[in-house]
């Protein structure tokens, strides 16, 4: 059963480790800061998004690096909290925003490919004052006429649209606009930081948009050679400016235009709605994206979702945790006491080790513990039973436990490796929160084997060391137990 | 304990018991009653907390945008919570529903969505981490014991993983990936349930040749030992399962099913279907390996 002095090394360290934890979790810092939460119990945001390329080729690892970069930026222009933005495989971002109060608004500004394009309109058809819920299907059939119109060539041309507000009347005005396949002027042609929020002589809000030199002589080009083509066919000349394949404005060219151009609407009394026009200055002041991105998944939870899961979460894990105790002291008595002991020791190092990792908790991971609780318990229930059998056998008490803990350890070992596998797998195909519960899981496994092993054998070898002797009722094998083994056997 | 059950005798009527609800368990998937949850089809969902009006389930769905309310699920969560699952929507919809559910329930609401390509791939990534992990662990198995054993182990673990599955669709809940994550669990943890068995059957075991009925009456004999550390331990596990059923939400509780199903479940299979396939499998084997030889 090992040396006292080997029992008391054991209980040594589990008395400094304690003191760590202690001093982790309660002195390093508030103990209400100490716990990291996952979004899913103090609320916030997560997307997760996939990059993809234009003509559905491969992306690299740089421009997801660069993808996550920018995102990171747009999110810290809005102000908020310490968001999390990380690269995730080989064409995922996994973006983690705490605490947000206007979750759609980051939702908006964070997916967007914001690739601007100018482009000449060649023929134009619309339908004003559509009812929200017909938008979709009057574009349906706006493509089936632009389709039909001569200047529409498959491969050359695609149509875009435009839903804006209108100015008279209720509904939405839809655009369809019959464009180049390629931009005529993108993005490139913008000044670093050239997106601003002004107002116009009118008073109404528009991003201005200053260009470069260079993207100056090309607008004013391409406006030059729309006026000329609008004198021959006598339609209006009309800049079609959009950002990610949706048209923002239209608006008729009189005169050749420079280095200075804005985006407007001028369907609303106050011009561009005020957080449109934020997040349009935003996401074009931060360049468009490397690669598409597409929001495959989102999760916004409110703070009082949160806090009620983890209200609920503690409070399954404590009754739990209350009645484990419990019954192990209520079936094996002095042994279950030792035990109990251990789960204590074991529930406080678990904790310290969450904070020092620190692992953020969720509520997979709640649940992850919880489950730990009863996997602990069992390694000592595993050995107590064998203890139990080997005093039913006639053994003496210290003679029971060596073989106990010596044949149990073997089943223990096999047990906990195959938990131990399952947990390796789910970490190493999931994401997210499930990755924070196979963590969990891991951890739990590891340090259950050393409580529920270690310190109770080390626990027992010393109180027998001290000439405690537990009788076997001391242990919860009653009289008749043994003798009907005695029969039995 | 059970001194007088015989355990691998009686091993029909233990396998229709399991059959029976295996049966239930797949006739309900069969009439489609296993309700894929967002994170494996695309949708959206939305979560009403603290709601200030207590409305009907027909009421909500009434207070949906037009257009998405026919295709809207709406269920009712503890007092004052709503959860409402709908197919795809687009940004500027899922708003809609979220500005009409706070303001029809006067709740705080939470929104989850999952495009239909990212649920097919958690699909394919769910599966592959089960299979992953039977194989896995069949290995494992056939390392540390035989590969009967290992046989024997493995359709404990179909078992299980089909009896928590089938419990799902039987009660009509969501399958989500929380779900996927406790039939890993469930794997892990029955199996551990099994090799608590299988170690002691291996201890046991005699070194003289195979005999059919000295083999049938030492698993019998090892069962007995170990049967009441296999019924503690189940319990030792369930009373924090159940606190989590009872007190958690949603997640939480989906969760806590899946286990409390898996882990009685894998209890079962440990003691009544795990050593009855070893004990069958080795007759089999004897059998056919008596036999080989004057066919011959």
């Amino acid at each position: 059963m090992g040396s006292t002095r080997n029992n008391l090394i054991v209980l040594g360290l589990v008395v400094v480790l304690l003191g760590v934890a202690a001093y982790l979790i309660f002195l390093r810092q508030p103990v209400t800061e100490s716990t990291q939460l996952g979004l899913d119990l103090q609320g916030g945001v997560s997307a997760q998004l996939e990059g993809s390329q234009t003509g559905g080729g491969n992306v690299s690892r740089e421009e997801m690096e660069q993808a996550s970069d920018l995102i990171r930026q747009r999110i810290d222009r809005l102000g908020v909290a310490e968001p999390d933005v990380r690269v995730q495989g080989t064409d995922q971002i996994v973006v983690q925003i705490p605490g947000v109060e206007n979750p759609d608004e980051v939702i908006d500004i964070i997916g967007r490919t914001a690739q601007l394009g100018f482009y000449q309109v060649l023929a134009t058809d619309g339908a004003p004052n559509t009812p929200a819920e017909e938008v979709s299907s009057v574009e349906d059939e706006l493509r089936e006429d632009l389709q039909d119109d001569q200047e529409y060539e498959p491969g050359e041309t695609k149509i875009l649209f435009e839903n804006s507000p209108p100015i008279q009347g209720g509904g939405t005005d839809v655009f369809g606009y019959i464009v180049r396949q390629q931009p005529d002027l993108t993005g490139e042609a913008l000044q670093q930081n050239g997106a601003n929020v002004e107002f116009d002589q009118s008073n109404q809000r528009v991003v201005s948009l200053q260009l470069t030199g260079e993207g100056g002589d090309q607008m004013a080009e391409l406006t030059q050679e729309m006026i000329n083509d609008a004198t021959v066919s006598g339609e209006p000349a009309l800049l079609a400016i959009a950002l990610d394949e949706d048209i923002q404005s239209a608006p008729q060219v009189q005169d050749v235009l420079a280095d200075q151009i804005s985006i407007s609407n001028s369907g609303l009394p106050e011009g561009l709605p005020e957080d449109e026009a934020r997040q349009l200055e935003t996401v074009l002041n931060t360049g468009a994206l490397p690669v598409n991105m597409e929001i495959i998944s989102q999760t916004e939870v409110g703070p009082t979702l949160g806090l009620s899961s983890l209200r609920s979460g503690l409070l399954a894990a404590l009754v739990g945790f209350a009645l484990v105790l419990a019954l192990l002291a209520i079936i094996y008595r002095a042994l279950g006491l030792v035990a109990a002991l251990a789960l204590l020791v074991y529930a406080f190092l678990m904790w310290g080790i969450v904070v020092a990792v620190p692992v953020t908790m969720t509520l997979p991971g709640i649940a992850g513990i919880v489950l730990s609780i009863g996997v602990a318990a069992d390694a000592n229930v595993v050995i107590f039973e064998r203890i139990k059998e080997e005093v039913r056998r006639g053994r003496t008490s210290r003679a029971a436990i060596q073989a106990g803990y010596d044949r149990g350890f073997r089943a223990i070992l096999d047990g906990n490796v195959t938990t131990l596998i399952t947990a390796f797998i789910l970490f190493a195909l999931s994401t997210g929160s499930v990755r924070g519960f196979a963590v969990l899981l891991v951890i739990g496994v590891v340090l259950s084997m050393f409580t529920a092993v270690v310190v109770t054998r080390a626990l027992l070898g010393l109180l027998s060391g001290r000439g405690v002797q537990l009788s076997p009722a001391m242990m919860g094998v009653s009289k008749r137990g043994i003798s009907e083994q005695e029969t039995a056997g | 304990m059970f001194p007088s059950v015989d355990f691998v005798g009686n091993w029909r009527r233990w396998f229709v018991i399991s059959g029976v609800l295996l049966a239930l368990g797949i006739l309900a998937m069969l009439f489609g009653r296993l309700d894929l949850g967002i994170d494996f089809q695309g949708g959206a969902q939305f979560t009403a907390t603290g709601a200030e009006r207590q409305l009907s389930e027909d009421d909500v769905t009434a207070a949906l945008p037009p257009g998405i309310a026919e295709e809207s699920v709406v269920t009712t969560l503890g007092n004052n919570g709503y959860e409402v699952r709908t197919p795809v929507l687009s940004d500027a919809e899922s708003e809609e529903v979220a500005d009409a559910l706070s303001e029809a329930l006067g709740a705080e609401v939470s929104a989850t969505s999952v495009s239909p390509a990212f649920g097919e791939q958690l699909r394919n990534q769910a599966l592959q981490a089960v299979a992953a992990a039977l194989l896995i662990i069949v290995a494992f198995i056939s390392v540390r014991f035989e590969f009967s054993f290992a046989i024997a182990a493995m359709a404990a673990l179909v078992h299980d993983v089909l009896l928590t599955v089938g419990f799902y669709a039987v009660f009509g809940r969501e399958v989500s990936l929380v779900t996927v994550v406790a039939v890993l669990t469930v794997l892990g943890y029955s199996l551990y349930d099994t090799i608590i068995i299988f170690d002691r059957i291996r201890e046991n075991a005699p070194t003289l040749g195979y005999n059919r009925r000295r083999f049938d009456e030492m698993v019998n004999v090892s069962i007995r030992q170990v049967i009441r550390r296999s019924i503690y331990t189940s319990v030792f596990t369930l009373i924090p399962v159940t606190a989590l059923l009872i007190f958690g939400e949603s997640t939480l509780s989906d969760f806590a099913f899946a286990l409390l199903v898996g882990i009685l479940a894998g209890a079962y299979s440990s003691i009544f279907i795990a050593p009855q396939t070893l004990a069958l499998y080795k007759a089999w084997r004897a059998g056919s390996v008596r036999r080989a030889p004057s066919s011959a």
